[in-house]
């Protein structure tokens, strides 16, 4: 699934370990979520939606409605 | 211009920890053998394999833990590319693994060295070692379910992926391989081979589902 999380982590000048920091969980999970390695659980999408004060359909995309 | 030897360096330092490690061991056993303390002939495939595996888990318990009681160290090990001193709580996680590692190693090897150091094993012996691996499997058991605790999700799912891949594959090829057995196609195996070929295919299931999910 594609995402918008490294572009919107490098508008705040946030590193992956800043991210993971406020995501409470480790950088290699904040990695494997950038690259596409893995797909969040839904409560980490709506924690990630939260911390950017956007919607997860926003930040995340399924390429099914595309 | 500087990142790139900073982000070798520790994998270096490792490797060559590891080299060293590893020589010490193998003249360890060398030398054991030539005093004719243990005998390498006398051991079948499953038993070496399984030595092999247990001294790995061993030494990479030992290093992680010993690792967990430095913050810059842990930090470096955990993730060579950021190099952040570890938080308490990665700390925390980083010891309870070192554990994890490290005992499943002396249990896997104990069997296996008792039955080396006692020749034949009196059952008085047998007995002991025997209670202690249930001993020792018990305290592991509640330090797994310790580290699937303090993971966060990613490592939750990776541990999760292996159990199941695992499942899938060594119970399918338990059955084909009973069956041959039954038909008498293929050579009897111990609990002891399906046991030692069971843990070494998790451990590179594990690393293969690690990578792949970016974990390591």
């Amino acid at each position: 699934m594609k995402n918008r999380l490294k572009v919107l982590r490098a508008e705040r000048d946030w590193s992956q370990a800043d991210l993971a920091d406020r995501l409470e969980v480790s950088r290699q999970t904040v990695n494997a979520i950038e690259t596409g390695k893995y797909d969040p659980s839904l409560p980490l999408a709506f924690k990630i939606g939260r911390l950017f004060g956007l919607p997860i359909e926003t930040l995340f995309d399924d390429e099914a409605s595309s | 211009m500087t990142t790139a030897p900073r982000r070798l360096a520790p994998r270096l330092i490792l490797t060559a920890l590891g080299l060293v490690a590893g020589g010490v061991v193998g003249a360890a056993i060398a030398r054991l053998t030539k005093a004719g303390v243990i005998d390498l002939d006398a051991l079948g495939w499953s038993d070496k394999a399984a030595v092999l595996i247990a001294v790995c888990l061993m030494a990479l318990g030992l290093i992680t833990a010993v690792a967990s009681f430095n913050r810059r160290a842990a930090g470096r090990m955990m993730d060579p590319d950021e190099g952040r001193p570890a938080t308490p709580g990665q700390l925390a996680l980083y010891r309870d693994q070192g554990l994890v590692l490290f005992l499943a190693g002396v249990m896997m090897a104990a069997p296996v060295a008792a039955l080396t150091l006692f020749d034949p094993l009196p059952a008085p012996i047998a007995s002991a070692v025997m209670m202690a691996i249930v001993a020792g499997f018990l305290v592991q058991t509640a330090y797994n379910i310790v580290v699937w605790r303090r993971g966060d999700e990613l490592m939750r799912r990776v541990i999760s992926d292996t159990g199941a891949v695992c499942f899938w594959v060594l119970q399918g090829l338990l059955f084909l391989w009973a069956a041959a057995e039954k038909l008498n196609l293929a050579p009897v195996l111990s609990t002891w081979d399906v046991m030692t070929i069971l843990m070494g295919f998790y451990l590179l299931i594990s690393s293969v589902i690690s990578i792949r999910r970016g974990l390591a």
